[in-house]
């Protein structure tokens, strides 16, 4: 099958920092695409370029075919985003956010009454099209902003970070839209996102961290690669930590209280008794899964790093939904 | 399927309709006491000059056209009217030096004219008398080149200097008078070929309308303007209940105007000055 | 053609958008309506005395209307000059709370996005100016249709130019709380040097040389493109101009292709 993006050594930077550094990936058309990596990666940067709203300093993207420095406007018609924070007209009703979508896109009234009522009704939200958004829950916003992104019918759906501050049950609501429009419309769906369980479905899994891709490839694949059982240990006590790290080579540590170490390569049982019987917290296997495969890659914890900036995010999206 | 939604827009469309009527009912709020002064007073106060023919007569019978006129709107404002003479009105080019006040007059009529120059300093009401320069001669035609006429420019304030302009590009001497019966004698002496001055000013000199023919300057070279009421600036109610009566008088006002001799049609009458190369005598009196 | 249909109604979304949003804000609907208020109704009645004369041939200022009348069409070109400069607030929130990314993925080219965004800014304001004309009774102005119209489309103008100029002043403003200050420090200073309460030129009308005020306050106004702007919209209403008939609606309009192409040089670089 075609590749419906294709993205070719992408550099970008603000300022001084390197955001993207030498990116290529290709995304088939009709498959699920996951970008997955810690706040800070890139990834952002990357969506921002291919959605056109940011130019990369070096290298070439084809979306849908088209350049999207030299014809962006063409790249555009074939896109649906949504964005990490909201986007929508909080002062106008539901119904109106979707009209405005559908005129801009040029859509003609017919199909443009058409496409709102079949978007409505895809996320469940006829009930609320005349309510004025500012009244809308998170979930609800997030609802509306994907079926606004599926009003025009486009090939490509890009989602950045789509289910950010909501609850599991509004997330794995959210899923089941986007796994029914994959299966129904033939949608490719490019994610960005850091919660592990949300790739595990995607076809193509691409690992970045700091600017770069790291791995690539099926979840299934990655984990037979990279995937390796860890152990972890909550150590409290600073010198038993010293203790460890000298004893096996391969234990790193991880954050400020825990180590981590291949589980082939530490014996647990040893752990647990003198001299550090006493200095341990807690210890646990953790089984391979693309948390593990990040772990392995980069030697940090994906999630750590993210949960305070996630709490910044959400509480700056309460105060957007203020105004 | 197709619910329209109509809710959004009725609150918006309402709040807009309601700021229109509050708008539009401010509106209506008077903006001064000025008619709320004369109607307590009872007195509408009207200021002229000793004598401005026809608008203004030292006659009881035929008081003139300003007085009668405004008797009408007094009447129908509801008030009496009082007449001030002012023989101070018009003696000076400086109507400063005139000194009307307002708490002498609502109303100063009897040769106002409506020009730019007055609307400096009143508001004024068009009536139906119009003025402008005319000229005076036994044949009624234009001064011809290398005359000799007269000018006596009154003092509804006209423009003095489009008239000299005027007078020097077709070469007329212009002998400039300092009253109308100076004007008169120099006429009847025959020492000048004709006399210009200003419409009014024209009819107070007296002269033997059998013998001499009065005629408007030729109009693409002099505006003429409307004689007006004037009122002060700022005296708006009043300014609108004027008004009002002037427009509901209408027919009546025509009339007496007819009886002064203001309501030939000029309109006719600069038409046939047009066909006629503006040489066509003009009645001035019946 | 179905590019130009598709370019029309993405104008007419953007610009329908702003319309939907100014009917919804009722403190700029307030505002609106308060201002003609404050400013025919109270201050207007209230200085009339002091503009009249007392002695015929005796007033300070020696022009062919009165106070109210003079007043009048500043009023509206007040009205107008909030209502666009604070415009920019909207550019602001679009950019703060992420909305015009929104806009920006669209296919719309940006030179179409801003047409609409000012249109529909142009047209709020020409609304609030309308609004002043409901008290044209008031003031003893009298219009004909034709005049309306005229002004109507005279205000437009104007308020294309300001509104442009407003989301100028939007791009080089971070905060909404930083353009509040920012927009009643330009507005008004603005407006008081625009011959629009007092007549400050001498060059008013003759007479008017009578009171003179001091050179600098007369280059200010003559500097003041609103000057302009208030001259030919007296000239529309109450038939009296200082300047040239041409030179206000000549001002007006390069104002407006101005400040616009200034106004797209910038959003094409965000």
């Amino acid at each position: 099958m075609a590749n419906i993006v294709s993205v070719e050594n992408v550099r970008a930077s603000y300022g001084g920092t390197v955001a993207l550094d030498g990116v290529s990936l290709e995304i088939e058309e009709g498959s699920s695409f996951a970008l997955l990596g810690p706040n800070g990666a890139g990834k952002t940067t990357l969506m921002n370029i291919l959605c056109t709203l940011r130019a990369p300093q070096d290298g070439r993207v084809l979306v849908a075919g088209h350049d999207v420095v030299r014809a962006p406007r063409l790249a555009r018609r074939s896109i649906g985003v949504v964005f990490q924070t909201s986007s929508l007209d909080d002062r106008l009703t539901a119904r109106e956010n979707l009209n405005f979508h559908g005129l801009v896109h040029g859509l003609a009234p017919k199909r443009r009454r058409f496409h709102i009522e079949r978007v409505l009704e895809l996320v469940g939200l006829q009930d609320w099209q005349d309510e004025i958004v500012r009244t809308f829950s998170g979930g609800m916003r997030r609802r509306l902003e994907i079926a606004r992104a599926l009003m025009h019918e486009p090939r490509i759906l890009f989602l950045d970070e789509p289910t950010v501050g909501l609850d599991a049950q509004t997330r794995q609501q959210i899923w089941e839209y986007l796994d029914q429009l994959r299966t129904e419309r033939k949608i490719t769906i490019l994610t960005t996102t850091h919660y592990i369980e949300e790739v595990e479905d995607a076809d193509v899994v691409c690992i970045i961290d700091r600017g770069k891709i790291i791995a690539q490839g099926s979840p299934e694949a990655l984990k037979a690669e990279h995937g390796r059982r860890w152990v972890q240990a909550d150590v409290t006590h600073a010198e038993a930590r010293k203790a460890i790290l000298a004893q096996f080579p391969e234990a790193r540590p991880l954050g400020a209280r825990s180590i981590v170490a291949p589980a082939e390569s530490i014996e647990a049982d040893y752990l647990q008794t003198e001299p550090f019987k006493d200095k341990l917290t807690e210890i646990r296997y953790r089984e391979p899964t693309l948390e593990s495969v990040f772990l392995s890659l980069t030697g940090r914890d994906l999630r750590d790093r993210t949960d305070g900036e996630r709490e910044a995010q959400m509480a700056e999206g309460r105060r957007g939904g203020r105004r | 399927m197709s619910r329209r939604p109509r809710h959004p827009w009725l609150r918006p469309a309402a709040n807009i309709g309601l700021i229109a009527v509050l708008l539009i009912a401010l509106s209506f709020l008077p903006p001064d006491n000025s008619l709320a002064e004369v109607q307590e007073n009872g007195v509408l106060k009207l200021c002229v000059p000793e004598s401005y023919p026809p608008l203004v007569q030292a006659d009881e019978d035929s008081p003139g056209f300003d007085v009668e006129l405004a008797g009408l709107i007094a009447q129908e404002i509801g008030v009496r009217l009082v007449v001030n003479v002012m023989p101070s009105i018009g003696r000076d080019f400086n109507p400063r030096n005139w000194r009307l006040t307002r708490g002498q007059c609502n109303i100063i009529a009897g040769g106002v004219a409506d020009t730019v120059q007055t609307q400096g300093f009143l508001q004024t009401l068009p009536t139906l008398a119009e003025t402008g320069w005319v000229g005076i001669s036994l044949d009624g035609s234009l001064p011809a080149r290398g005359s000799s006429w007269a000018v006596w420019p009154g003092t509804s304030g006209l423009d003095r200097l489009a008239l000299s302009r005027w007078l020097r590009e077709n070469d007329v001497k212009a002998r400039l008078v300092s009253s109308p019966t100076e004007l008169r004698a120099l006429l009847d002496r025959g020492e000048i070929d004709g006399a210009i001055t200003e419409r009014f000013a024209a009819s107070a000199t007296g002269i033997d309308n059998g013998k001499y023919q009065v005629f408007w300057l030729p109009p693409e070279s002099f505006e003429r303007f409307r004689m007006a009421l004037g009122l002060w600036k700022g005296d708006q109610t009043l300014y609108r209940a004027v008004r009002a009566a002037l427009k509901k008088l209408d027919y009546k006002v025509k009339n007496i105007g007819s009886e002064y001799g203001l309501v030939y049609n000029f309109r006719v009458t600069s038409e046939q000055l047009a066909a006629k190369n503006f040489t066509c005598g003009l009645a001035l009196t019946t | 053609m179905n590019e130009a249909i598709g370019a029309v109604r993405g104008v007419y979304g953007v610009w329908l958008r702003e319309i939907t949003r100014a009917t919804r804000d009722r403190g700029q609907m307030i505002g609106g309506v308060s201002r003609p208020i404050i400013w025919l109704l109270i201050l207007g009645v209230g200085l009339n005395p002091y503009f009249r004369g007392e002695v015929y041939g005796q007033v300070a200022y020696v022009v062919p209307y009165t106070y109210l009348q003079f007043l009048f069409p500043a009023v509206i070109v007040l009205n107008i000059m909030y209502t666009s400069i604070q415009f920019a607030v909207s550019m602001i929130w679009d950019r703060e709370f992420g909305f015009l990314r929104e806009v920006l993925v669209s296919p719309m080219p940006r030179s179409l996005i801003l047409l609409g965004k000012v249109l529909g800014g142009a047209t709020v304001a020409t609304t609030h100016g309308g609004l002043v004309l409901l008290l044209a009774r008031f003031a003893d102005v009298t219009l004909s249709f034709g005049e309306m119209a005229a002004a109507l489309g005279f205000m437009f103008l104007l308020a294309f130019g300001l509104t442009s100029f407003g989301i100028i002043l939007a791009a080089r403003v971070r905060s909404f709380e930083g353009f509040g200050v920012f927009s009643n420090t330009l507005i008004l200073p603005l407006y008081f040097a625009s011959s629009s309460i007092f007549p400050l030129d001498p060059s008013l009308t003759r007479t008017q040389a009578v009171t003179s005020y001091p050179e600098w306050l007369v280059f200010l106004t003559r500097a003041n493109p609103m000057t302009y702007a208030v001259d030919a919209l007296r000239g529309i209403l109450i038939d009296f101009n200082q300047f040239p008939t041409v030179l206000g609606p000549a001002i007006v309009l390069g104002m407006a292709v101005i400040f616009f192409v200034i106004a797209l040089i910038d959003f094409n670089r965000t």
